[in-house]
């Protein structure tokens, strides 16, 4: 008995000692690394859709994007997708969301749900008249400062072009630190046909707006290369 | 900038001319308190260094002799534990060899008694001389007649008939004893090879107990070696373990590699059951969980191994009673074969996941999941990843052999290699305190240099200075030899 006593006593010295060390230690790394105040490495992902004339042509391939993008994301991330209409700084216009399950079979079936939730947007969408890009990016963080994301991404699916129905105004500056904001599949206009000088000063517009927000801006037109989508 | 230089100082040539001479005046002046001051801040750095170089030669001798120490210590433990093993089955064999030996003592006396019983029996006298010779004898004896004649014929005949009779009876007899005796003879060969088998055991067995004795001889040799603590016996010590560092460290870092393709067998499973999102110190907790279920096993295959007495690391444990060492045998391996199953399980499931994950992609992809289906059977893949799950845990606890190799000589490897690098070190020193000596005299040399004008009129001065006083005192030797004259 004396020497079984013996036993543990030496176990607890010499090989219990690191554990005991590492239990104690472990709610110090807890709050270090999942704390309120730590960073998240969670992603988070909100994708504008515009839907404005004849850009709903276009959101087949924003489909894909968008399958594409839920195989990227893992578990823990944030991913929503919202129409810009004519009045767009609304939560009626985010067509789906969904915040990735901890189990990966829980959050491959939000994916399935998610990707059925799309189909079925795509095909029932209905052009509509005024494109209110401002109004759909301060929603976008709105929601993804609410996610309480790590990484917060938005991405522009349109021409870039913004008309604004009368009486909306828009004169405001966008609080897009810790943003990255990637223009996606920014297709030319006739009018930029004829004159390229607007095609290139509604992109410096829209980058100066970002940057003057604390933003990243990104242009991405080339679709077929996926992996220049940085998430 | 050009202004600047213009107005400076040194754009007049004068000025500098000036400044250059007055310059070269005061170091002139000040040149044996100069020499003093460099000879002596760089004498300080030099014996600074030296100091150093002393004091890292110092402790590195100190090191050699603890390193020496701990080496034949280590030397001397392993040779009383080869002793003990070789003493031990010597033991062994005395007890279960040597103590059947008054048994075949006696069988041997047995087998000798018998040959030598038959071959008592095989020198029997069959038969004694005839008793009708006698007659044959009191016959002749009677005197010759007719009728005596005819009565000798007639007992001749009788004896005739019966010496024949008797003939063929001692023939028969002969014939039974030569065959009984052929017969034990046989039988006595039967008994030789028995005996001849016996003594070839005994020799056998001897001959193993000869082997031991010069593994033993041998053994002895080294401890008496590694106890004087020769040059040699060290040597032979620090070669030994820096191969079996060597050994054991390659064995390890397998082990890690299995170790690693078993984090990534368990760590998606893993993340089913205890969720990926939330990290501790930036590492995912499913990866944690993953981490602390093969160091469980690991830990466990080291405290099975150290129950079964296959390594030390844990004295402890070794030196209990059989029972509770039997306690923590099951206990370890009970552990062992739970987890071994755990993980096999989590295999399976990792492949379930894995499987859905590659149908929701190539769904999302627009493909079919028909289209996925590849001819190989899925079912391959799948046992494997559970038998892998299944061995590799198992496999992992033998671990705790090289890692013991590896504790018990990495002690002296890092002994060795402090070592040479305090030797470094020295050098270093040496080299540093020698080159700011040789600095010292340099800047002095350079001093010099600067000042070579003036030092040069010196020596001129000096040197006349030192003519004219040899010519006065020549002059004064010269006129006191005349007065004296």
């Amino acid at each position: 008995m004396k020497k079984c006593i013996l036993l543990f006593r030496s176990l607890l010295q010499r090989s219990l000692s690191p554990i005991v060390v590492g239990v104690l230690l472990l709610p110090v790394l807890s709050s270090c690394g999942s704390g309120e105040g730590s960073p998240s490495h969670a992603r988070g992902v909100y994708l504008l859709l515009d839907t404005s004339g004849t850009y709903t042509q276009e959101l087949k391939k924003a489909q894909q994007l968008i399958n594409y993008m839920l195989a990227m994301l893992e578990s823990g991330d944030t991913f929503a997708v919202a129409r810009i209409d004519s009045g767009s700084f609304s939560e009626k216009d985010i067509v789906a969301k969904v915040v990735l399950d901890s189990r990966p079979s829980m959050a491959n079936k939000q994916k399935r749900e998610f990707a059925a939730t799309i189909e079925q947007f795509v095909k029932s969408v209905q052009s509509s008249a005024y494109t209110d890009i401002s109004g759909g990016l301060l929603q976008g963080i709105e929601f993804l400062n609410e996610a309480d994301v790590g990484r917060k991404t938005i991405m522009i699916y349109s021409d870039l072009k913004e008309e604004l129905p009368k009486g909306y105004v828009r004169k405001f500056d966008l609080p897009l630190d810790g943003f990255t904001v990637q223009a996606l599949n920014v297709t030319k206009l006739r009018a930029d046909n004829q004159n390229p000088q607007i095609y290139l000063d509604r992109v410096e517009h829209w980058k100066t707006k970002i940057n003057t927000g604390g933003g990243t801006w990104q242009v991405v037109n080339d679709l077929d290369k996926p992996e220049a989508i940085l998430l | 900038m050009n202004e600047l230089i213009n107005m400076s100082l040194l754009s007049d040539w004068r000025t500098f001319s000036i400044t250059l001479l007055l310059g070269v005046l005061v170091l002139f002046l000040a040149r044996s308190h100069a020499h003093s001051a460099i000879t002596g801040f760089f004498r300080l750095i030099a014996s600074v260094l030296r100091l150093a170089a002393k004091a890292s030669e110092s402790t590195r001798e100190q090191l050699k002799a603890r390193n020496r120490e701990v080496l034949l210590e280590q030397g001397q433990q392993h040779v009383s534990q080869e002793l003990e093993r070789e003493f031990y089955e010597v033991s062994r064999f005395v007890q279960r060899d040597l103590g059947g030996y008054p048994a075949i003592q006696r069988q041997i006396h047995e087998e000798i008694t018998r040959i030598h019983d038959d071959y008592e029996k095989s020198g029997e006298v069959i038969t004694a001389l005839p008793e009708w010779v006698e007659a044959v004898e009191s016959v002749a004896k009677i005197k010759s007649s007719e009728h005596a004649a005819n009565l000798n014929n007639k007992v001749l005949e009788q004896i005739h008939k019966s010496a024949e009779q008797q003939h063929k009876e001692q023939l028969q007899l002969a014939r039974q004893t030569a065959a009984d005796r052929h017969k034990r003879l046989k039988g006595m060969t039967e008994y030789w090879r028995k005996l001849t088998d016996s003594v070839d055991d005994v020799g056998g067995r001897l001959k193993d107990i000869i082997t031991r004795s010069e593994n033993i001889d041998r053994h002895m040799k080294k401890y008496t070696d590694i106890t004087a603590g020769t040059d040699e016996a060290v040597r032979a010590l620090r070669a030994s373990s820096i191969t079996q560092f060597l050994i054991a460290l390659i064995v390890v870092v397998i082990a890690l590699g299995g170790a690693y393709f078993n984090f990534h067998l368990i760590a998606l499973p893993m993340s089913e059951m205890v969720g990926s999102t939330d990290r501790i110190g930036g590492v995912k907790v499913s990866d944690l969980a993953a981490m602390v279920i093969i160091c469980i096993e690991v830990t466990a295959g080291i405290f099975l191994l150290e129950s079964l007495r296959i390594t030390k690391l844990f004295p402890m444990i070794g030196s209990m009673d059989d029972k509770f060492r039997r306690i923590i045998m099951v206990c370890a391996g009970s552990v062992l074969l739970i987890l071994a199953s755990t993980e096999s399980a989590l295999a399976f499931m990792r492949d379930q996941i894995a499987g859905d994950l590659a149908s929701l992609r190539a769904s999302l992809s627009g493909g079919s999941i028909e289209a996925t289906h590849s001819p190989i059977s899925e079912w391959i893949p799948l046992a494997a990843n559970m038998i892998l799950g299944f061995v590799l845990p198992l496999a992992l606890t033998m671990i705790a052999i090289p890692l013991e190799y590896l504790l018990q000589t990495g002690r002296t490897v890092c002994g060795s290699l402090m070592e040479i690098l305090l030797s470094g070190i020295t050098m270093v020193f040496r080299i540093l305190s020698s080159t700011t000596r040789q600095t010292g005299k340099l800047l002095i040399s350079l001093y010099d240099f600067v000042i070579a004008a003036p030092l040069w009129l010196e020596a001129m001065i000096m040197k006349t200075r030192h003519n004219k006083d040899q010519d006065f005192s020549a002059t004064q030797s010269y006129s006191s030899a005349r007065v004296k004259s």
